[in-house]
């Protein structure tokens, strides 16, 4: 069976989650509501993956599966930051099921269910896996977004999100469709040995239909305008720990295959051939796009009263920095970007849910009133976390942004980044004002204070640490991204 | 005997296509919207199939199942989304799912 290519290393990651999932499931169906047991299972199971996924850092790039599966150091290091994200979610989540005396058992399979989808899409070098990983994130997600049933919210979170979810999932398909069309192959690997070359005329005009398809496909799944609208509502509905994950490990994933798919295999060459002919017209719609998430994102989220939304709108405005990073096709720096986003976003997270308490009652700004120098465990966290979301010096999103903006001014895009710096600036206003309304506003009522897990300041610790780290000693993961990087750069062509 | 020229099947399968994206933007029945995301889905199994029977290979007809199972699986999930919704709201109407301001 040498020629199929199995090979169960190349997906131990993936193994490792799956199995969890299903055992996590199965001690649910035989001794119900043991969340203690569940949650500590899941996140061995996260942990396992992440070691097996590092012994597969040194097997420089490798196919698996018929050519499906693809082992590099790209695919480690993003398979690395979903498990990170599905981690501490499974920290978050811990009060969380408590309060909302939800089951565990199908909350923390879900999730790992998720995180196979993710980590698989990382590793995919084949259209029709693309498809596959994308349908199992989002099938897995729309659950968890209508995780609440009681409450109308996270319902018509979880129907918004299902229908135009399933809405871009039509378009995707469609572009794959044809796609192999013009290509007669759907894999990668395969498509970027052809687009080197010429191809006929209505092979060209088909293949363009169909990237412009795939490009409105990713464009949903990674939330940038004008795909964007539904962003908003779902991350407000959603249950916080949803939230949270979903703003972070999904779109670290669809990012990566957004590189793979339009920095990697339709990538200009600087000579005459089709790939040429396609970049000239997808650099400038993702141009467009960058610039209007950019800007869309951080003007709006100025208007928000919800913290929740805001932060949405935060994350959009992040999707555009990071569209950015894929023009530029310097994927260590989206990698570098997505890492630093995950654990700040994900420690920002944690306190909204942590506040926002059962059936999300504290989910607006004002509510933060009053919350700096009575409970300083929660707020000065969140303030440094906000304070890396706008990229202040000496924190991991300013080393992130420079990187980005970096890597961009060298590729020849200085207009995106002067927009992005000037986005920058706008974003400060909005982060700053939650941190001026917790220490200099005093509170509506008094309120008590919260009690803290011991699950919840392990996540604090993490994410708190994690963004002095990469913001003041970055040297270290620099130099695994770039040696990861060059490694690709020979094995790709 | 004549054949059937493949840009025909093509084109049946892009009017499909447009079918399904304008009923999920003028239709506000959740179900009817359902259905036209399935349109898509099918007008992209119609080009999936024709491509592949032109090339003379399966591997576009292998990934008509993984459409269509998937099609399947998120049906599931959609229904049940739906079904939940309008225990609550006797409504399947989409515009009176507006807590949540767009």
């Amino acid at each position: 069976m040498e020629w199929l290519g199995i090979s169960y290393r190349a997906i131990g990651p993936e193994l490792v989650l799956a199995v969890t999932g299903v055992l996590v499931m199965l001690l649910e169906a035989f001794s119900p509501g043991k969340k203690r047991r569940d949650g500590i299972l899941a996140a061995a199971g996260t942990i396992l993956a992440g070691v097996v996924a590092l012994t597969l850092w040194d097997e420089g790039p490798r196919l698996a599966f018929s050519r499906m599966i693809i082992v590099d150091g790209f695919r480690v290091f993003f398979t690395l930051v979903i498990l990170l994200g599905t981690l501490l979610t499974i920290f978050i989540s811990w009060t969380f099921l408590d309060e909302e005396r939800i089951p565990p058992g199908e909350y923390f399979a879900l999730l790992l269910f998720g995180a196979v989808g993710m980590t698989l899409l990382v590793a995919s070098n084949d259209l029709v896996m693309v498809f596959l990983a994308l349908e199992t994130i989002t099938i897995a997600t729309y659950v968890l977004a209508g995780y609440r049933r009681e409450d109308l919210r996270s319902m018509e979170s979880a129907l918004k999100y299902f229908i135009l979810g399933a809405f871009s999932s039509a378009f995707l398909v469609y572009g794959i469709a044809l796609v192999y069309g013009a290509t007669r192959t759907t894999n990668l690997a395969e498509m970027a040995r052809l687009v080197s070359g010429s191809l006929g005329r209505a092979e060209v005009v088909l293949l363009m239909a169909g990237v412009a398809m795939l490009l409105i496909g990713f464009g949903f799944k990674v939330a940038t305008v004008p795909f964007h609208v539904w962003t908003p509502d779902v991350y407000e509905g959603a249950p916080t720990p949803v939230t949270a994950f979903l703003s972070t490990a999904p779109k670290a994933a669809g990012f990566a295959a957004f590189l793979r798919v339009f920095s990697l295999t339709f990538a200009p060459l600087g000579i005459e051939s089709v790939a040429d002919q396609l970049a000239a017209h997808w650099v400038a719609v993702v141009t467009a796009m960058s610039i209007l998430s950019m800007t869309f994102g951080n003007f709006i989220a100025i208007a928000q009263t919800n913290i929740k939304r805001m932060l949405a709108y935060s994350s959009i405005a992040h999707a555009g920095y990071v569209l950015i990073g894929v023009l530029a096709r310097d994927w260590a720096a989206v990698a570098f970007y997505l890492l630093v986003y995950t654990i700040m976003n994900l420690g920002c997270f944690a306190i909204v849910a942590l506040w926002a308490r059962r059936g999300d009652e504290r989910v607006l700004i004002v509510d933060y009133a009053g919350l700096g120098f009575r409970q300083p465990m929660l707020s000065f966290p969140l303030a440094i976390f906000l304070v890396s979301l706008a990229g202040f010096p000496g924190t991991a999103g300013f080393i992130a942004k420079f990187w980005l903006f970096k890597s961009a001014w060298g590729a020849g895009f200085p207009e995106l980044v002067l927009i992005g710096v000037l986005n920058t600036v706008v974003s400060v206003y909005y982060y700053l004002y939650v941190v001026i309304v917790m220490f200099f506003r005093e509170p509506r009522e008094e309120v008590a204070r919260v009690p803290l897990s011991r699950a919840f300041v392990a996540t604090l610790v993490v994410t708190v640490v994690g963004v002095f780290y990469l913001g003041l000693l970055p040297t270290r993961v620099f130099a695994i991204l770039n040696a990861a990087q060059s490694l690709l750069a020979v094995g790709m062509r | 005997m004549t054949t059937i020229p493949i840009s025909w099947y093509l084109a049946v399968a892009a009017v499909l296509f447009t079918i399904g994206t304008v009923t999920v933007f003028v239709k506000r029945n959740a179900i009817v919207m359902l259905l036209g995301i399935e349109l898509m889905l099918n007008a992209a199994n119609l080009t999936l199939v024709t491509f592949s029977s032109y090339f003379r290979e399966l591997a576009g007809q292998i990934m008509v199942f993984f459409v269509m199972v998937v099609a399947a699986a998120e049906a599931a999930v959609g229904l049940a989304i739906v079904v939940l919704l309008f225990r609550h709201r006797e409504t399947l109407n989409v515009d009176e799912a507006q807590l949540l301001k767009l």
